[in-house]
């Protein structure tokens, strides 16, 4: 099944999706992890102000059947978060790319999101399976 | 070990159902979405392939009186034609397997065991014989099983013909013959609902299979499965149910007939003091999942969650929990510890979403 992956993102091979604005990073999970998860039906957040290093488990998503861990793709600091999430969790299928954003993060090292995949890689890490 | 299919996992693949290893078997886990599945088995009609559960037949003069002597409830004065749920104990009482015996005679009895424990209930069965004059055969290989669940379901088996439109009730059954195929159908299942469970050949199956979907029936898979049984809370061998806790442990008193003449376990559970007590408990917020502890209000763990889940008719996080009997609390107020916080819970008297079976 094809699976939505806009160009302008970065990626991870932990299915989150990064977009740069200056210094603040939106985070999400990208349409692949919502379509592997199912309906997602709990989303667990951290606090503003939680400082992340890369790869640290920020919240947690679960499906009716699944528990999954969520991975800040980058180092930073919360500015803000997707409290939306809380109550219809199901936006996370819905829109998985625009209203289901999760957290911004104030990154430690702007130059960081540059290590993470493009849409491209990400489709190529998709298709190696 | 190379995985085991059943007749319907080319009909699974076809439908794109996301699949998994479940007992040894490479079965459907669901097609659409598990809510949808949910609510399609609730409200109008689902149909499983439970094609992997173990069928056993019992023949000859002693069939009824053996099965009784194994099982723990009262199978000798079931009606003819009617089916008995009960645990199978050992000696000591504690739990091989839960299964459903199907009066089919006075000569003949089904047993429909759990997938995951056909070779341990073949080996216990075949090994309580004795002297009794009947027949084991295990054909799990030959029959394949479809669940058709939901409050429509009766309608559509009486259009088909495979039922009767009058006495036909909950847990009945009956043995017949539909183009040269002999079926055995029950009005039985496992997710609260009415229903029926329909075991046919291979054959007969895959046909079935297609002619329920075409007629709108949804295609259900083990996930929403484990759902509406647990909604209804009905218990699960290897959670609620396993080889260290009895019946009694498990909220199962009453499949325990301790007045029967005889049966293998009755001394054990006589003089049985249960460890563990069974209870139901829901979350406000946050789902509770297998393996969570739950601790009194002073902090201190008594017990664990054997299954825990979203529940997608009530939209709270409910679960089955065995609790250490010494230690359940007379406030009946219950924290269960997700990832190092601690939600208080909701005691729950009875199943969180009251079934339509008749």
């Amino acid at each position: 099944m094809a699976h939505n992956i806009p160009n302008e993102l970065k990626y991870t091979k932990d299915h989150e999706w990064a977009k740069l604005d200056g210094d603040i990073a939106t985070i999400g999970i990208t349409d692949f992890a919502q379509s592997a998860l199912g309906d997602i039906v709990f989303v667990e957040l951290p606090q503003v102000g939680s400082t992340l290093t890369t790869h640290q488990t920020f919240g947690v998503v679960e499906s009716i059947k699944s528990v999954s861990d969520l991975f800040s793709p980058i180092a930073g600091t919360v500015v803000e978060v997707n409290n939306d999430l809380v109550n219809a969790p199901e936006l996370c299928n819905a829109q998985p790319y625009a209203n289901a954003w999760m957290i911004k993060v104030k990154l430690s090292n702007p130059t960081e999101l540059n290590s993470l995949l493009s849409a491209s890689d990400y489709q190529n890490f998709l298709s190696s399976l | 070990m190379e995985i085991l299919k059943t007749s319907l996992h080319g009909e699974h693949l076809a439908l794109n159902a996301k699949m998994a290893p479940f007992a040894g078997f490479d079965m459907p886990l669901q097609y659409s979405s598990v809510k949808e599945e949910v609510l399609a088995v609730r409200s109008h009609i689902g149909v499983f392939d439970v094609s992997h559960m173990g069928e056993f037949f019992v023949t000859g003069p002693d069939a009824i009186n053996f099965v009784d002597n194994i099982i723990t409830n009262d199978f000798k004065n079931a009606e003819m034609l009617k089916a008995v749920y009960s645990p199978l104990c050992r000696e000591n009482g504690t739990v091989i397997d839960d299964l459903i015996a199907y009066k089919l005679s006075s000569e003949r009895v089904l047993i429909c065991v759990n997938a995951s424990n056909i070779a341990k209930d073949w080996e216990w069965i075949s090994g309580q014989k004795g002297s009794f004059n009947c027949t084991l055969s295990n054909q799990s290989d030959d029959f394949s099983l479809l669940a058709i669940q939901g409050p429509k379901a009766e309608a559509l088996m009486i259009e088909l013909g495979l039922v009767p439109a009058t006495d036909f009730p909950y847990y009945s059954i009956l043995e017949t013959s539909i183009k040269n195929e002999k079926l055995i159908i029950a009005r039985t299942g496992y997710t609260g609902e009415d229903g029926f469970e329909v075991f046919s050949s291979h054959k007969f199956a895959k046909e079935f299979w297609r002619d329920l979907l075409a007629q709108g029936v949804k295609p259900c898979g083990l996930a929403s499965r484990d759902v509406l049984r647990l909604e209804v809370c009905y218990p699960l061998y290897g959670h609620e149910l396993n080889d260290d806790v009895t019946p009694l442990d498990a909220g199962l008193a009453w499949t325990v007939k301790l007045a029967k003449n005889d049966f293998v376990g009755k001394k054990g559970l006589e003089s049985y003091k249960p460890k563990y007590q069974l209870v139901k408990l829901s979350l406000e917020r946050g789902i509770p999942r297998e393996g969570y502890e739950v601790l009194n209000t002073a902090g201190e763990k008594i017990g664990i969650v054997t299954s825990g889940t979203m529940s997608v008719v009530t939209g709270k996080g409910i679960a089955l929990a065995l609790i250490e009997k010494a230690k359940n609390p007379q406030d009946k107020k219950y924290l269960i510890n997700i990832r190092n916080n601690n939600y208080e819970a909701q005691f729950h008297s009875k199943a969180f979403v009251t079934g339509g079976h008749k």
